[in-house]
């Protein structure tokens, strides 16, 4: 029976030879993934000692938990949050990667999202792995049923095929992608379902972009998303140390719930209004024209990796930030902040009046100055309920790093396609 | 968290709410109070923004209603501790989002995708149902049904045991002791 490619991964995470959309079979990941967050990692690591009795693990490198969360405070609760943390991985042999940027980055950097794993995250931006032809499912509290038993159990998911032709214009990149996929299919569009991206727009669009597309498929209610390999994915996965790894294939008469065909270079710029980032609230930026803002956010697990950053430096190169707005940029990673310091991109964003912070998940959860009542705010962080980035009153945008970028120069939202680029 | 008995084979009560399309479940309890898994706090705020006699006139048993794509967003979990803190023993919708669904059916509570749900029923209606078959029964005599898609046998299982939680617990004792 031909496969979709999530299809053939889960079947070798089950253990089968096939498996079809619709069973509900124990899985098993090539890795369990966490971020430390009070309410999360630490009762999970207390239920697996006091609960279920676990004093030591079978396979603990298949376990891995990153510290980006609760970085920039540096008071006591920090502290006592990141040490409980660590005492949990110290006993149960647990690799633990610490403020070495955003999580669902470094998994990426170190090599552990390569071709054809499946990794599971309590977090559903695990999802940006697609970008590397792995699958990344987030399961919410199931993480434990993993971490206890090394399996856990899934309904196997249909796929919805896209087919990419073109190539994004100027100003545009998988940001608005992914806001024109929820505009015309709604925001359950996917529901429950694999996205499967492939063809010719698929092949030219940059990795960094792909991870952005992948990492926020669970607004279309996707549960994952992920790539055909091709050069770009392959030759990333050997350059990265993260062992051996084995591309998947979707088969060519693949059974597909749906198939959509999207020409990138028709793609104009898109905006969420505050909210959520459901079809209702999706415009093209132009729509949004004269509306006047306090602070921009280029951050994120889904941006503010190298792509983005060159994309704000060819807005703001030679500009400034308008008066009275705040333009905050965060690199994903440190490797990220390190290569862009490297190409002179974070000066060109500092001599616009950028603030440029450490890497971390901060801001984008409104840990780190959060917004006040009376801001209104773009962003590329990953949601824009009201309060995800502070005060409940304060409004919050989102759009590419391009339309960020270019509304701070504004002073309101503007996409880059009407400010211009360098 | 609290913890929740299992339900009945068959949940008797009345539709204490319709929601419509893409409900984000945090306004609920508005996203003020998100935070907060406080039996009094939550219930000062359940349902404010809607209905201010919510919490007073829902009964044990009695069920929520919503559309397409119920959960969107980025849920969290009091606001349905604190439906659940009053009696609500299900939610019936057109269809859910698949974070909201993994979220709530690891606590236990019974979601069922029921096609033609939310606009077969108003508030108030009496509801006979049986979980296991996604059977849902609509008015004083029950003469009118609607049967939407049954939950996996997983699924039956974690809701039997209180949420997966429960079971993973069972299932681990159960392993470690043959």
């Amino acid at each position: 029976m031909p496969q979709t490619i999530a299809e053939k991964i889960l079947a070798r995470a089950a253990g089968r030879e096939q498996v079809r959309a619709g069973e509900s079979l124990p899985c098993r990941p090539d890795y369990m993934i966490a971020y430390d967050f009070p309410g999360y990692t630490d009762v999970m690591f207390r239920q697996m000692r006091e609960d279920f009795g676990i004093t030591t693990l079978a396979e603990p490198e298949r376990y891995l938990v990153f510290i980006d969360h609760m970085l920039t405070r540096g008071d006591q609760r920090e502290h006592d949050v990141h040490q409980v943390t660590r005492d949990w991985c110290d006993y149960y042999g647990i690799r633990l990667h610490e403020a070495e940027g955003i999580g669902h980055q470094v998994m990426a950097e170190l090599g552990y999202a390569a071709p054809g794993r499946f990794l599971i995250h309590f977090d559903g931006h695990i999802s940006g792995a697609g970008a590397f032809n792995a699958l990344g499912w987030g399961v919410r509290r199931d993480l434990l049923e993993g971490w206890v038993n090394g399996e856990l159990y899934l309904d196997i998911p249909a796929t919805t095929r896209f087919e990419l032709v073109g190539e994004f214009r100027p100003g545009v990149d998988s940001r608005d992608l992914v806001h024109e996929i929820i505009a015309r299919l709604g925001a359950d569009g996917c529901a429950h379902q694999v996205m499967e991206f492939g063809g010719p727009g698929a092949r030219a669009m940059k990795i960094d972009h792909r991870q952005s597309l992948c990492g926020m498929a669970m607004f279309t209610g996707a549960v994952s998303a992920v790539f055909e390999p091709d050069d770009t994915i392959l030759e990333r996965a050997s350059a990265a140390a993260g062992g051996a790894f084995a591309p998947v294939y979707p088969d060519p008469d693949a059974a597909y719930a749906a198939v959509h065909t999207i020409d990138l270079s028709e793609l104009r710029p898109r905006v969420v209004l505050p909210g959520s980032a459901r079809a209702a609230n999706t415009r093209h930026a132009d729509e949004l024209d004269g509306t006047e803002i306090t602070k921009a956010f280029i951050g994120s697990c889904a941006s503010g990796r190298i792509e983005d950053i060159r994309a704000a430096a060819s807005v703001l190169d030679g500009r400034k930030v308008a008066p009275g707005v705040v333009l905050n940029v965060v690199p994903t990673s440190k490797a990220v902040h390190d290569q862009a310091e490297a190409e002179g991109l974070l000066d060109i964003l500092r001599d616009a009046g950028a603030d440029i912070a450490e890497s971390s998940c901060d801001f984008c959860f409104g840990y780190q100055k959060p917004l006040q009542p009376d801001d209104v705010s773009i962003s590329t962080g990953v949601l824009n309920i009201s309060g995800r980035m502070g005060s409940t009153r304060a409004g919050i945008y989102m759009g590419s790093a391009y339309t960020v970028a270019a509304s701070a120069v504004a002073g309101r939202i503007s996409p880059a396609t009407e400010v211009g680029q360098r | 968290m609290s913890s929740y008995p299992p339900p009945p084979d068959v949940i008797e009560g009345r539709v204490a709410w319709v929601f419509g399309d893409d409900f984000d479940i945090d306004l609920v309890i508005g996203v003020e109070n998100i935070k907060t898994y406080d039996a009094d706090e939550l219930r000062a705020v359940t349902m404010k923004a809607y209905d201010d006699t919510f919490v007073d006139r829902v009964r044990p048993g009695d069920v929520i209603v919503g559309g397409r794509n119920f959960g969107y967003g980025h849920p969290h979990y009091p606001p349905m501790v604190a439906l659940r803190n009053l009696g609500i023993a299900a939610v019936l919708a057109e269809s859910f989002s698949p974070g909201f669904w993994r979220g709530e059916t690891y606590n236990g509570m019974p979601l069922l995708t029921v096609p033609g749900i939310s606009t077969a029923v108003g508030v108030g209606d009496p509801v006979r149902v049986e979980w296991r078959t996604a059977t849902v029964r609509i008015g004083p005599d029950g003469d009118r049904t609607l049967t939407g898609q049954p939950p996996s046998d997983r699924v039956q299982r974690i809701i039997s045991a209180g949420g997966s939680f429960n079971l993973i617990l069972a299932e681990h004792a159960q392993g470690a002791a043959s």
